[in-house]
């Protein structure tokens, strides 16, 4: 059992190799700290990347998964969003923050995609304000924004490591929207189908590793949902003009389980037994669950 | 006066009577015949036919039969034995009377002991039922449920063989790696024996790494190429310049509050806007004199220095100037209070109340300060009843304010002190 003088809010194993098995974490002082757990005193790597609480993080590059370097991205409370090499000191690689004189939102999560080859990778953040922007770090750039009308609480890819397919966000007021990444318009961007699973929040959403189209989704009123994503017949169309434009498929509700009073704000799977998954809620417990028959999905 | 069918024939057998009724041109219906024990009439108004029996009969089991212009009867004797006659031979008025009473009587009973009989059947044929369903749904929750057991059971057990695996494929991984370390000591020897010039194909790194890649481990054996991965370079720092959807309220946004959030911001516009009617003194204020803001902070200024009145008169002016800015009367109110005019105290921290709806994030503030003031006025006023009120409301607002919970508290005190006195 190890403390450290500030809460850590949220951390990732993305970004290491499998034998070094680093930490990375976030804290409530906006601090990035990359934690060697068998030699805990000292932190590996340690920044003050952010002005406030660093609220989601996320890594790539590391596990064997993907390729390229690994890079851990952070964003935060006051707005910004940072992407760092653990090789590089004190200087982020990647820096996303308001223009000047703009005031700041809340960034809520962050997640990385793309990561199919060495040089692509993306950077996708969700905001307070129902913001969600795509960045494109081979470019610089910023590749795609739009606004789902509520505070946006959790965004996955559904597989890092692959061109990118089907990006997850879910918000408060119990909604989420799937993206069929594969095909952008240059004015309607990507096609999405949404839905409204329960009353509460949905705080966090994360792809089977083992099948990318399901989906589980953990809600604020202290239940889980298993999803099924389909795709269309046709993924993409052209509009009238021509150019490409993506078509949402459906989502279907596999099973739900009410576990606690309490939300459940996060939830993993194993990436070795497909099926076991993990998941802490408010109420101080921590949830080792199994979930059988997805095979016959 | 009914009219008598006398025209009947009879004959017996030890056990039974046949009797013979002819209904000329009649209509006969089964409610028309009457029969008990010891009576039987037939009534076809007006014509009548009742006799009184002999013996006693089996009413339930004898029968009639409605023929054509006939009625046969089949009376199933009690006792077996011949009847004399079929009907009872002196019978006065008074007899047949009491027979017909008793007669009908007894009927009657035998039809409420049916009707009895029959919902007590009934009932028990619809528990009957109840029951069989309710064992049907049992089976079949079982049924599920055993299913749901057994899958976990498996589950369980593949998940324990999981381990199992895991650990064995761990404990490999270990031998694994401990040979190739003797193997890569002994070459290391080797080549230092050796010294010639053909080296040894394959080239030793500095470090034996394992590449394992998701689900199996693929060992590399020493022969084959261990290359060292090869990472790019860290990226070229770069900044990325974003713009954010506007957003007035510093809250997340939630569809479900847009509405609300829309009104408040419109109603805040508006109170800007407006300008009531002019009155002639405005024309000799000067320019800043007639902006409501300026005079709200003057107002304030002169309430942190004491001078109650004069931040009253301000605040007058502010309001004739735009009525619709509920801080004008939420901080009359508190300068009210000051000078104890609790009344009008009341009044402002109520206008202001008002004009705070819809209740969003963004004035909960001020609500709060509204309530506890108009609370105040009241305990001071000595209606505490609406005083706890005010507070309470001021409390839901904001929970975590230790000095309202403690005023809160004293006032319950004392309402419970003068309940107990009075």
């Amino acid at each position: 059992k190890i403390e450290k003088p500030k809460s850590i809010k949220c951390g990732t194993f993305g970004a290491t190799s499998l034998q070094q098995r680093y930490l990375a974490t976030g804290d409530f002082g906006g601090n990035l700290n990359i934690w060697n757990l068998e030699a805990p005193e000292i932190p590996v790597y340690s920044v003050k990347g952010h002005k406030e609480i660093i609220n989601s993080i996320d890594g790539v590059g590391g596990l064997g998964i993907g390729e390229g370097a690994p890079e851990i991205v952070t964003g935060s409370r006051d707005g910004t969003v940072k992407v760092w090499d653990p090789r590089q000191k004190e200087t982020p690689v990647a820096n996303m923050e308001p223009v000047q004189g703009e005031s700041k939102r809340d960034c809520w999560t962050v997640a990385f995609g793309n990561a199919y080859n060495q040089e692509e990778r993306v950077v996708c953040a969700g905001y307070d304000n129902g913001d969600i922007k795509l960045f494109d770090l081979k470019t610089m750039s910023l590749r795609w924004e739009t606004n789902i009308k509520n505070g946006v609480c959790s965004v996955e890819f559904d597989r890092k490591d692959v061109n990118m397919n089907k990006l997850v966000a879910t918000s408060l007021e119990g909604k989420f929207h799937v993206f069929d990444m594969r095909t952008q318009h240059p004015t309607k961007g990507f096609a999405s189908v949404s839905e409204k699973a329960q009353k509460s929040t949905i705080w966090q959403v994360r792809p089977l590793p083992q099948n990318r189209d399901i989906f589980m989704t953990s809600g604020g009123a202290g239940s889980l949902h298993l999803w099924k994503y389909e795709y269309p017949a046709q993924r993409s169309k052209k509009d009238s003009e021509g150019a490409e434009m993506g078509v949402a498929g459906s989502v279907s509700l596999l099973q739900n389980v009410t576990l606690s009073t309490q939300p459940i704000s996060s939830l993993d799977w194993s990436p070795d037994k497909k099926g076991l998954c993990v998941c802490g809620a408010f109420d101080q417990t921590v949830r080792v669950l199994i979930v059988t028959k997805l095979n016959k999905v | 006066m009914p009219v008598w069918l006398r025209e009947y024939s009879w004959r017996q057998s030890p056990s039974a009577v046949y009797l013979s009724l002819p209904v000329r041109g009649l209509r006969v219906t089964p409610g028309s015949i009457f029969c008990t024990e010891q009576y039987l009439k037939v009534s076809i108004p007006p014509f009548l036919f009742e006799a009184i029996l002999y013996a006693p009969i089996d009413d339930t089991n004898s029968t009639a039969k409605i023929g054509n212009e006939v009625i046969f009867f089949t009376l199933y004797k009690k006792e077996a034995a011949m009847w004399d006659s079929l009907t009872l031979a002196n019978a006065n008025k008074e007899k047949l009377q009491c027979l017909r009473e008793n007669a009908v009587l007894r009927a009657h009973e035998k039809a409420k002991e049916e009707t009895e009989a029959k919902k007590v059947t009934k009932q028990e044929h619809k528990k009957y039922a109840l029951e069989a369903t309710m064992k049907l749904e049992e089976a079949e929750r079982k049924r599920i449920e055993d299913l749901k057991e057994k899958e976990r059971q498996k589950v369980t057990r593949d998940l324990e063989l999981w381990k199992k695996q895991q650990d064995a494929e761990k404990q490999k991984r270990a031998q694994k790696e401990v040979e190739l370390h003797q193997e890569v000591e002994q070459l290391k020897e080797k080549k230092k024996e050796k010294m010639n010039k053909t080296r040894i194909p394959t080239e030793e790194t500095s470090k034996t790494r394992l590449k394992t890649t998701r689900g199996h481990g693929s060992y590399s054996m020493f022969s084959e190429n261990l290359k060292e991965e090869q990472l790019p370079a860290p990226r070229a720092a770069a900044t990325i310049k974003i713009n954010f959807t506007s957003r007035v309220f510093p809250t997340a946004l939630r569809e479900s509050r847009v509405a609300e959030e829309e009104e408040w911001l419109r109603k805040q516009a508006e109170a800007r806007r407006t300008i009531s009617a002019d009155l002639s003194e405005l024309e000799d204020l000067k320019e800043e004199e007639k902006n409501p803001d300026w005079l709200k902070d003057k107002g304030n200024k002169m309430f942190v220095t004491g001078d109650y009145l004069g931040a009253v008169n301000v605040y007058n002016l502010a309001v004739r100037l735009n009525n619709k800015l509920p801080l004008l009367y939420l901080n009359r109110a508190a300068c009210h209070l000051k000078l104890r005019n609790l009344h009008k105290a009341i009044e402002d921290s109520s206008k202001a109340l008002e004009l705070l709806t819809p209740p969003v994030p963004d004035n909960e503030n001020a609500r709060v300060k509204a309530y506890v003031r108009r609370g105040t006025a009241f305990c001071q006023l000595e209606l505490y009843m609406e005083g706890l009120q005010d507070y309470e409301a001021a409390l839901k607002i904001d929970p975590k304010n230790k000095t309202i919970e403690e005023d809160a508290v004293k006032i319950r005190h004392l309402i419970q002190g003068t309940t107990q006195d009075s």
